[in-house]
């Protein structure tokens, strides 16, 4: 008999109606987020020229149609170089951004700081509204940038700069600022020391944030429908321009596509975070 | 005249109204082994800091090899600071630890190569080049860290604190080694602790720091031997403080009746009489002593190879050390007696 000396296990005292509870919702949010993507990439694979159940034929059809379409691959090719150059652009000014106000002290720190934040907490519509009227009329060397695919980047940090920031802040506080000083005493000026001793000490932080940046580009819709036209929309607007004439499954092609690559974007982020945490404690 | 390593001249910070440096003179002579001995607080590591070109400083000046410096940043002085915590670069090898300042220093790569090699086998971790800090022990990373500041060849090493992180025997052991390689290299450093027993076994001389100021600066045996104050002296090494009325009937100071017995003349009044526990003496060995106190043991503590005898004297409270077996219980009453010699007297 083993009266009294079962060890009280956190198992054993949770109420059986906490376990029920957590299974039920572990499960809705499974299904909540899966199903919509699972039925996607299902209809993704279907011949017929309607997105409809039951698929009567399967078939990679509508991919080869999508990659000989040169509207489809060319919406493609904007959104992906619309979003390396989010990326690129919000990295490089949230990173410096947040060094400097994780570093030094200057004028308007909080000013500055709201500044930088606010569009975060803009509508899309609003800031692609704005973008498109403040600077839709401007010319650079007689050409609009009304249209443009560099407009679109810049409207897209908006978004992702500020993300960039919030996460470099945290990351840059978490650094002992005796390595950076012990960098500077070994005789590395500011620059230096930055380059070769500080990014490295945040590589995890920074590439999250590109990869980061890249995707909420990949995702925007809104300030791309605004500041697009016909030769530089991205594959989100144009998938929603063909909705509104024909829901064939080229859509649900282009949906797997958006959502594959982002599933990449957050598989690289979380390889490199094992990668670095194999690093610090082998 | 030769030219000090480093002289600092009336070195000031303040952070608004605190004080942190007040006035600190103090020169490092080629070779010399100085300490900045303090309470947290005291003002040590704003020096240290100072020096380093961490900070800025409010007044006075600043000279390495006799050229001024207290303008230039960090990273154009000729100093070299091991850290408290090491401070290494986590992602870069123990060689590219070391070679890290020879490279900014634009040392071309075949000495920077025997440099590191050399350092390393200096600090005994020859074989751990291609590791990485996290792979190191905290001994190791600190041995590092010391390897990493004497491959520059700094004009003056600076320690922050570098073994107070470590526990006691590692601590022991690594306070040696720096002994020791201060006696083969013979480099100039300054060393910030507030662990005194660290600054007597390294230190060429020793500065004792209070509120942002240096209380006297001198050898270790002076300033145990022959500390300027009573801060020095109760912050250097044990000691009982007995604070007494003196007069025909010496009291406790709050008027309790004390046998106390002192050789010599002193002026009547208050006084605060300060004796090393160690050389206290009990009993039988009291007696011939000319400066004796009567006192109950209220406990007895058991050191190891020796015991200590905590005592009452009305409101006075002191402990002796005595070696061998425990002679007196708590209850009984002993004589206790010392030297005049091991007695200082403030008022």
């Amino acid at each position: 008999m083993s009266d009294g000396s079962t060890p009280l296990t956190r198992r054993s005292v949770e109420p059986v109606v906490f376990r029920v509870l957590t299974l039920a919702f572990t499960i809705f949010i499974v299904a909540y987020v899966l199903i919509p993507i699972v039925v996607t990439l299902v209809m993704s694979f279907n011949e017929a020229a309607q997105i409809r159940f039951p698929i009567k034929v399967w078939s990679l059809g509508w991919y080869g149609d999508f990659i000989a379409s040169p509207q489809w691959t060319d919406a493609l090719k904007n959104s992906f170089i619309i979003a390396v150059g989010t990326a690129v652009i919000s990295t490089t000014a949230g990173i410096l951004a947040a060094w400097a106000f994780e570093r030094y002290d200057f004028a308007f720190k909080n000013v500055l700081y709201i500044l930088i934040m606010m569009p975060l907490f803009m509508p899309g519509v609003v800031l692609g509204l704005g973008v498109a009227i403040a600077f839709g009329g401007l010319e650079i060397g007689g050409v609009s940038i009304y249209g443009s695919r560099g407009l679109v980047m810049v409207a897209h940090s908006l978004w992702a700069m500020p993300l960039v920031f919030m996460l470099m802040e945290a990351t840059f506080r978490t650094i002992d600022n005796r390595v950076v000083e012990a960098a500077n005493d070994l005789g590395a000026p500011p620059v230096r020391t930055f380059f070769e001793v500080v990014i490295p000490m945040v590589s995890t932080g920074v590439i999250s944030s590109v990869l980061f940046a890249f995707v909420i580009s990949l995702n925007e819709f809104v300030m791309a429908l605004f500041l697009t036209d016909r030769d530089t929309q991205t594959l989100p607007v144009l998938m929603w321009l063909s909705l509104r004439s024909a829901g064939t499954p080229r859509l649900a092609v282009a949906s797997v596509i958006l959502a594959l690559t982002v599933f990449a974007c957050l598989s690289l982020i979380m390889l490199w975070y094992i990668r670095q945490l194999r690093k610090v404690s082998r | 005249m030769t030219i000090a390593a480093l002289d600092l001249q009336n070195v000031r910070r303040t952070y608004g109204r605190v004080v942190a440096v007040d006035n600190v003179s103090l020169t490092v002579a080629k070779g010399e082994f100085v300490t900045l001995l303090g309470p947290s607080g005291s003002g040590k590591t704003s020096t240290l800091r100072l020096v380093g070109g961490f900070d800025q400083l409010n007044g006075g000046s600043i000279r390495i090899n006799g050229e001024r410096i207290d303008h230039l940043p960090a990273y154009q002085r000729d100093t070299a600071t091991i850290f408290q915590s090491g401070a290494l670069f986590p992602h870069k090898t123990v060689a590219e630890n070391v070679a890290f300042g020879l490279r900014m220093r634009k040392v071309d790569a075949s000495e920077t190569a025997d440099r590191v090699k050399q350092y390393l086998g200096i600090v005994r971790l020859s074989g751990f080049a291609d590791r990485f800090p996290a792979q190191l022990s905290g001994g190791q990373k600190q041995r590092v860290a010391l390897a990493r500041s004497l491959a520059v060849r700094p004009a003056i090493l600076l320690f922050d604190e570098p073994l107070s992180a470590l526990d006691l025997s590692l601590r022991l052991q690594l306070r040696a080694e720096i002994k020791n390689l201060h006696d083969q290299l013979q480099f100039s450093a300054i060393y910030v602790t507030h662990d005194q027993g660290e600054a007597m076994a390294m230190s060429s001389r020793v500065a004792v720091m209070r509120n942002g100021a240096i209380e006297q600066i001198d050898t270790p045996e002076n300033i145990f031997h022959q500390p300027i104050n009573e801060f020095v002296y109760t912050f250097i090494g044990e000691s009982c403080c007995l604070a007494v009325r003196l007069g025909p009937q010496p009291t406790d100071g709050a008027g309790g009746r004390i046998d106390l017995s002192l050789q010599g003349d002193h002026a009547p009044g208050d006084a605060r009489l300060y004796i090393r526990p160690s050389r206290l003496r009990f009993g039988p060995d009291a007696a011939d002593l000319p400066n004796r106190l009567k006192a109950r043991v209220e406990f007895v503590e058991f050191l190891g190879d020796m015991n200590r005898y905590h005592l009452r004297a009305a409101g006075l409270e002191l402990f002796a050390d005595h070696a061998g077996a425990a002679v007196h219980r708590a209850g009984d009453v002993v004589d206790v007696g010392w030297q005049s010699q091991d007695m200082r007297v403030f008022r």
